[in-house]
């Protein structure tokens, strides 16, 4: 027992073990209630809440109405209990720290220590991200891992993709230092 | 109760990001530079594991698989290229 907790409240764990504990919960997230493990599509369901209390005109188009239905769904509650879970990951390493993401050693060496680099990078490059996800219908986690374990073609489509472009975009990133 | 096994599943799915080190910039593009493959051996790791359990589950019949991601080939991929430049950019 005393082993047990001394490995789980290691920093880092094997990749191994970690890919083995989301693999069970994709399998218990579709037994218990069918549902898919996912991340970006809840930002969209909130954001649909928002955008059709604020302007209901604007939002009320396809994409809104029924591909991403506004709401509280089961993955926007999914995804506050990722935070907490992340939460109690980092206690338990006692690695929990307001983080700027300036002490990041690999970061500062390619673009700097200022903090509002990161930021504006973090803030155009997640909305790539999310836009992408939102083009192909999920991102790593709800396309890729949940769309894998089914065998959806689209899942390994988009790992494909997803893998060319981030290669070309970290060499021209890193240049002569990829 | 559906919510509240929403919160149990995501908990343990942060946890098991948080210990895998994807929460770090670093990890997650060194993945595309090739220098630290801990995503994809996360990633595939949990593939292998749910798609064992899930094919295993559904052929004992007791579970029915949900909607499964629709392939649209140019959307996937498109989506993909697009999703690969943030990605990398970011860490996340």
């Amino acid at each position: 027992m005393k082993v047990f907790i001394q490995q789980f409240n290691k920093e880092l764990w094997s990749p191994y073990i970690a890919g083995v504990v989301l693999g069970l919960v994709g399998v218990l997230a579709v037994w218990l209630s069918s549902s898919l493990l996912g991340a970006s599509g809840a930002f969209e369901n909130v954001v649909g809440m928002i955008g059709k209390a604020l302007a209901p005109q604007a939002f009320n188009i396809m994409y809104f109405n029924f591909i991403m239905p506004p709401g509280i769904t089961w993955g926007v509650v999914l995804i506050i209990g990722t935070i907490i879970g992340g939460g109690l990951g980092a206690l338990s390493s006692k690695s929990w720290k307001l983080r700027l993401n300036t002490d990041d050693p690999q970061w500062i060496a390619i673009f700097g220590p200022q903090i509002w680099k990161r930021w504006l990078i973090a803030f155009f490059g997640a909305i790539i991200l999310e836009y992408g996800a939102g083009i192909a219908g999920g991102c790593t986690s709800g396309l890729a891992i949940s769309g894998g374990m089914l065998l959806a073609p689209a899942a390994f489509l988009f790992i494909a993709a997803m893998f060319a472009s981030g290669i070309i975009t970290a060499m021209l990133v890193y240049r002569r230092r990829y | 109760m559906n919510y509240v096994i929403a919160l149990v599943l995501g908990a343990f799915f942060g946890l098991s990001l948080n210990k895998a080190g994807l929460t770090r910039y670093s990890k997650i593009v060194n993945v595309f530079r090739f220098t630290d493959l801990a995503v994809l051996k996360f990633m595939m790791t949990a593939m292998l594991v749910s798609m064992a359990g899930l094919y295993t589950l559904r052929g004992l019949g007791w579970i029915k698989f949900p909607n499964v991601p629709a392939t649209y080939i140019m959307g996937n991929l498109i989506g993909g290229l697009i999703f690969g430049i943030g990605m990398a950019l970011v860490g996340y």
